[in-house]
């Protein structure tokens, strides 16, 4: 009687999985070396999918950062003045939606800037490092908060 | 976003072109150019014009565009296959750059070459020890290949 395996014709995949297990627990019980276990990883992968998981490192900015950017109000933009990723006039639109960075206060349309900061912690002008600078604690509306906590 | 960023780029270049570039869509795939740049004067590539390839990643300018030499040249910083070794083509890109202003920076790069980041180490080595070496082998390139 022919086993499981031989019906469904894995027994040459299950041997390498276990292989492959073999391996990563070798690898765990060494000292956790994790280029290696990587770099064993990285065989599961796609070769077209590798690139941009290994090459990856930097990480980009937290949601909540990108969401507390400041907006830039709709009268302090000039006609001529343009989003550098985009390329676009911010006039060109007639609910323009701009943010300015927290330290070298460069401007950007929030949609584009979004998309470059998940992946960077870069200022696209001037490649400030955006996370680098301590965020100002506003205490000026802190006792007002706790009045408002005493009504509630 | 891309697309629409080419094509303003592609208008601005038509509208103020650069002195000694050009750029522009090879057929009808906006996202492959061709372009070329003029051997700066005051190189050993003067009076060569050198040809490139472009091909934008399909979330430019998110990612950087891929830019080769498709004419042969003598330079510590691009390979036999026209690669070039540009920190802002690799992990120094911002989408505040363009084609145009990616152009210029290969411009000075062939004029000054960076040695110590070679992608070619024989010619980084010939840059360094024996200049002159270096400027006649590029001077006789530039003439074999790009005039």
């Amino acid at each position: 009687m022919s086993t499981y395996e031989e019906e469904h014709n894995t027994s040459g995949n299950s041997n390498s999985r276990r292989d492959l297990r073999a391996q990563i627990r070798n690898l765990y019980q060494e000292d956790g070396s994790s280029t290696a276990l990587l770099q064993l990883l990285a065989q599961l992968i796609p070769e077209s999918m590798q690139e941009e998981l290994l090459n990856e490192k930097e990480e980009g900015c937290p949601e909540t950062f990108i969401d507390s950017l400041p907006r830039v109000n709709k009268c302090d933009l000039k006609g001529a003045d343009a989003c550098s990723i985009c390329c676009c006039g911010y006039l060109d639109d007639t609910h323009p939606l701009v943010v300015k960075l927290p330290h070298c206060s460069h401007r950007f349309d929030l949609e584009c800037v979004a998309v470059w900061l998940s992946k960077s912690r870069t200022c696209p002008l001037c490649r400030d490092d955006v996370l680098s600078h301590k965020p100002k604690v506003d205490i000026s509306n802190v006792e007002l908060e706790e009045d408002w906590g005493m009504y509630g | 976003m891309s697309l629409k960023r080419i094509t303003k780029e592609l208008n601005d270049l038509g509208r103020d072109p650069p002195t000694s570039c050009s750029a522009g869509p090879v057929g009808d795939d906006l996202y492959h150019w061709q372009a070329s740049i003029m051997g700066p004067p005051d190189s050993p590539y003067a009076g060569g014009v050198f040809f490139l390839s472009i091909h934008f990643p399909t979330d430019y300018p998110f990612k950087p565009p891929k830019i080769s030499f498709t004419t042969k040249i003598y330079h510590p910083n691009i390979n036999a296959n026209g690669n070039i070794c540009l920190d802002i083509l690799k992990d120094q890109w911002s989408p505040a750059l363009t084609i145009s202003k990616v152009l210029l920076s290969i411009c000075s790069l062939l004029t000054d070459a960076n040695p110590d980041d070679p992608l070619v180490p024989e010619i980084a080595h010939i840059y360094k020890t024996d200049r002159a070496k270096y400027e006649a082998t590029a001077k006789e390139w530039t003439k074999k290949y790009a005039v």
